[in-house]
């Protein structure tokens, strides 16, 4: 299964879990995208930095890249054998997610794409009314405590042909710091009302997305120098380009 | 100033030189005082009593940490700790000191993670300071300002799962003049959680959303695990001895009913507060609450602490031990032999087949077919007037004798009920004396059963 | 790159000759991927070409009505309080990133509705480079929504000569004593 290539999405009419200003359900219309069918994996980052060494934790600026950046790799360029190839590649700060998939024409995916694309299981487009479904995901990220991530692309591929956008990885999106703009998006303490207690009731308005409220959770709690072990990221295309 | 003085003055000096600077990142230039590291201990222990006449800064070092580990016999759960436990330490501070409490989280947490004390007064009860993503640091300062036994748990959302995977333990804040002194003092928190499985259903079981927003916990536990405080885990005392408990309920949702099966509670903290009620048998102790509980231990033997909202102690694991050794103490509970049959009895006790048949039916057989013979509709059939008991009264020795299932017609009516085997429980005698005694009675047609016929009914092998 | 090394050049030599020989330090946000920006008057210049003293620098879009207008009121605050407390105005950097519909015109016209004008006061447009990673380095987030608006935060960062980040201010609230202070000490270190 070649992770690098893209499948094509319809988009269309979509209501997000998340919450509007003013706590109501939000409709919105999604343009048709273009996204990677799983996580960026290990072997091609290796492959990002061979040609991209700016990137390398050794050299790449503090402001891009926190000391976590690729910590368990065995060198700056290359992962090591304690790290599968295929498994997707975490600690990888924001900055570094976006620098790769600009190298392949392409950009982090909207937190509403990738919310839309993960919607989907094996039959539907959208399976977030099944209770059972939601638990299963709940069961799959939660028995991932305490091993590190394995070999993408394992799950079957949802209705648009995507795997592991649920119980992998978290991931990355491009405005993950807006999603709840702040004060200061520096500072998640500062104001951050989904970091803090009951936060989560007022931000989300379908409150049964437990997974999902999981993975903005932590997100939100993150600068975009962080890193952390179970942190990946995929790409996106816009149609046509 | 006095020689003693001066020597303690000069003792105290060389303590704090002695304790060291704190061992934290210098937060605060203005921290002129040496620190005092806060040891911890994992459950049911707890830090020793303050001996301090002075507020300090107390550094307190808390791991957030996701970890498989055992919920029950045979059921692995994923939980979220501090520090590896559940409940995670019990943090004993004196009012005054100022707490640096620092929060790191696992390099390989998935979860951010924080945490809201109640002894805190301030934003989030410190939730707002901690947020802390995985590999990361948090580290912040409180003033412990009111004395009391407190909660504390992590409020990252969403936070009822957050709790109901385990993060939630306590911390108590001792007046200045400390606690009165007991023999032993231990720490229980109770908390329910909510499996994919059915209680006890084997292997890795995953949290259950569902279970969760209906409020219908699979397992109500003791210190996170079923039977972490029974057996060797059991707490300790003596007969005399006094008992400190420092009692909690993390939730997420069920209130416990916190009981020692055969003690009564001398002092109980209403609600962990400074009030004390006393003479106490079970107290209620809320979701976010905590309590302190003195009770002295009288008689040697294993008390049961349970959740009285009893199913949970019995099919849901709210159970743990409190064994107390020690001499016996007769005047206080003594167990007496099982008292003789009844004088009346004795003295009424005919031996001829009608009276014993009386007293075996009474005793026995009404209980289905019922005092007047007449059995109950749908269930038991009637032994009055019955053609299938007149039809064959010898076939009526092999059914007490050996039972029947089956269905059976009884005056037109069909009958599909269980008749338990009685052969071991009645001798002969009572076998003829109430078979004899029914064919006697309720209308019936009449007829004897001797001992005997029963005897070698019941040397035949059963079919 | 040809490109850009002669306009590299260019501005270089242009530039009083307090721009060290020594590289930048590793947290100066001018060492990030290059930037080429161009502002109200045409001028197009890298981000890196702005080493050499201290600057104020932001965020905005040319259609925002509220907070960016506020925004460029906090900058004048500033700018105010400096001068009242004996220091020279501050150079201004504020970056568009909304590159796609903020053009050259736009950046002129709001210059002109708010009396704001180059090479002190700089309002920009992206034309090379990655503008979300600025964002990121700045604190800065933005979320386009279906109708062209965004939800974003407003923040002013002050940089040092080298590039460093020095300290923030939130854009919608007045100035804060500890900023303008900070940006008064820089002023004084550097002469």
């Amino acid at each position: 299964m070649a992770g690098s290539s893209y499948v094509a999405l319809p988009g269309g009419r979509f209501v997000s879990a998340l919450a509007g200003d003013r706590g109501q359900a939000q409709a919105l219309k999604i343009a048709p995208f273009a996204m990677r069918v799983a996580p960026v994996t290990i072997a091609e980052f290796e492959q990002f930095l061979a040609r991209n060494p700016y990137w390398a934790r050794d050299r790449i600026p503090q402001l891009l890249a926190s000391a976590d950046y690729l910590k368990d790799w065995a060198s700056p360029l290359r992962a090591g054998t304690a790290l599968p190839p295929s498994a997707p590649v975490t600690q990888v700060s924001w900055f570094a997610a976006r620098a790769y998939c600009a190298s392949e024409d392409a950009h982090l995916p909207s937190w509403t794409q990738w919310e839309y694309a993960a919607a989907a299981d094996v039959r539907r487009a959208d399976a977030r009314d099944d209770d059972a479904r939601n638990q299963l995901i709940l069961s799959a990220t939660l028995q991932n405590t305490g091993h590190a991530p394995g070999p993408v692309g394992q799950d079957p591929a949802n209705v648009y042909g995507l795997h592991n956008l649920a119980g992998l990885v978290w991931e990355w999106v491009d405005d993950y710091g807006a999603m709840f703009p702040r004060p200061d998006a520096r500072d998640p303490g500062q104001g951050n009302s989904l970091a803090l207690c009951g936060g989560s009731a007022l931000a989300f308005h379908d409150r049964g997305q437990y997974a999902l409220m999981m993975r903005v959770a932590v997100l939100s709690t993150l600068k975009p120098d962080d890193s952390t072990a179970n942190l990946g990221f995929r790409c996106v295309r816009a149609i046509g380009e | 100033m006095k020689r003693s003085a001066m020597y303690a003055s000069i003792f105290q000096a060389g303590l704090i030189l002695a304790l060291g600077v704190g061992a934290g990142p210098a937060v605060s230039a203005t921290t002129s005082r040496a620190s005092i590291e806060e040891p911890l201990f994992a459950p049911p222990l707890v830090p020793p009593a303050i001996h301090r006449d002075h507020a300090a800064t107390v550094v307190i070092r808390l791991r957030a940490e996701e970890k498989e580990m055992t919920l029950a016999d045979g059921v692995r759960y994923d939980f979220w700790t501090f520090n590896g436990t559940v409940p995670g330490p019990l943090m004993r501070v004196r009012q005054g000191d100022t707490v640096e409490l620092h929060l790191s989280n696992d390099a390989h947490s998935h979860m951010a993670h924080n945490i809201d004390l109640h002894a805190v007064m301030g934003p989030g009860g410190g939730a707002a300071a901690t947020v802390t993503p995985p590999g990361q640091e948090s580290v912040f300062r409180f003033k412990a300002m009111l004395p009391g036994i407190y909660v504390y748990h992590c409020a990252t959302a969403p936070v009822p799962m957050h709790i109901a995977n385990g993060m939630y333990g306590m911390i108590l804040v001792e007046p200045p003049e400390g606690l009165p002194k007991v023999d032993h003092e231990y720490y229980v928190m109770q908390g329910d959680f909510y499996t994919t499985g059915e209680n006890h259903a084997p292997g890795l079981q995953s949290f259950d959303m569902q279970k969760l927003l209906a409020e219908q916990p699979t397992y109500v536990l003791f210190n996170g695990r079923e039977g972490s405080l029974i057996g060797d885990g059991a707490l300790h005392s003596k007969v005399g001895d006094s008992v400190r408990l420092f009692v909690g309920d993390g939730g997420p949702n069920l209130s416990s009913n916190f009981h020692i099966i055969g003690q009564i509670f001398d002092d109980v903290n209403i609600e962990g507060g400074s009030l004390i009620n006393h003479n106490v048998q079970t107290t209620v102790i809320p979701p976010g609450g905590a309590t302190m509980i003195k009770l002295t231990t009288q008689v040697p033997g294993t008390y049961l602490m349970v959740d009285h909202a009893i199913t949970r102690a019995f099919m849901k694991g709210a159970l743990g031990q409190l064994v107390v050794g020690g001499a016996a103490q007769p005047q206080l509970y003594q167990r007496v032999n099982a008292p003789a049959a009844h004088v009346e009895d004795m003295q009424m006790k005919a031996n001829d087949p009608m009276s014993i048949g009386k007293r075996v039916f009474t005793q026995i057989c009404s209980a289905c077919h019922q005092g007047n013979g007449m059995g109950l509709p749908g269930a038991f059939p009637p032994l009055a007037m019955s053609d299938y008991l007149n039809s064959s009264p010898k076939r009526a020795i092999g059914i007490v004798l050996h039972g029947l299932h089956g269905k059976i017609t009884v005056n037109n009516t069909g009958y599909e009920s269980q008749m338990p085997v009685f052969g071991g429980q009645l001798s002969d005698e009572e076998i003829a004396g109430v078979l004899t005694y029914v064919l006697n009675s309720f209308g019936n047609q009449g007829g004897t059963v001797t001992a005997a016929e029963v005897k070698a009914e019941r040397a035949k092998a059963v079919p | 790159m040809n490109k850009l090394l002669l306009m590299f050049c260019a501005v270089c030599l242009s530039l009083p000759l307090v721009v060290r020989a020594a590289p930048l330090p590793s947290d100066s946000v001018y060492r990030l991927p290059p930037l080429m920006l161009v502002d109200q008057q045409g001028q197009s210049f890298p981000l890196a070409s702005l080493a050499g003293q201290p600057r104020l620098i932001g965020m905005f879009y040319g259609s925002c009505h509220m907070v960016c207008p506020l925004e460029i009121e906090t900058v004048k605050k500033i700018q105010q309080q400096i001068a009242r407390a004996g220091g020279k105005p501050m150079a201004v950097l504020l970056v568009s990133f909304d590159s796609q519909h903020d053009r050259l015109s736009d950046l002129r016209q709001l210059a002109r509705e708010h009396q704001i004008s180059a090479p002190l006061f700089q309002l920009t447009r992206v034309t090379e480079g990655d503008v979300g990673l600025l964002g990121g380095v700045l604190g800065i987030s933005w979320r386009a929504q279906s109708d062209g608006s965004f939800v974003h935060n407003a923040v002013l960062t002050l940089l040092d000569d080298q590039g460093r980040i020095l300290a923030h201010q939130d854009a919608q609230n007045p100035p804060e004593a500890v900023f303008i202070q900070t940006i008064l000490a820089q002023q004084n270190g550097a002469r």
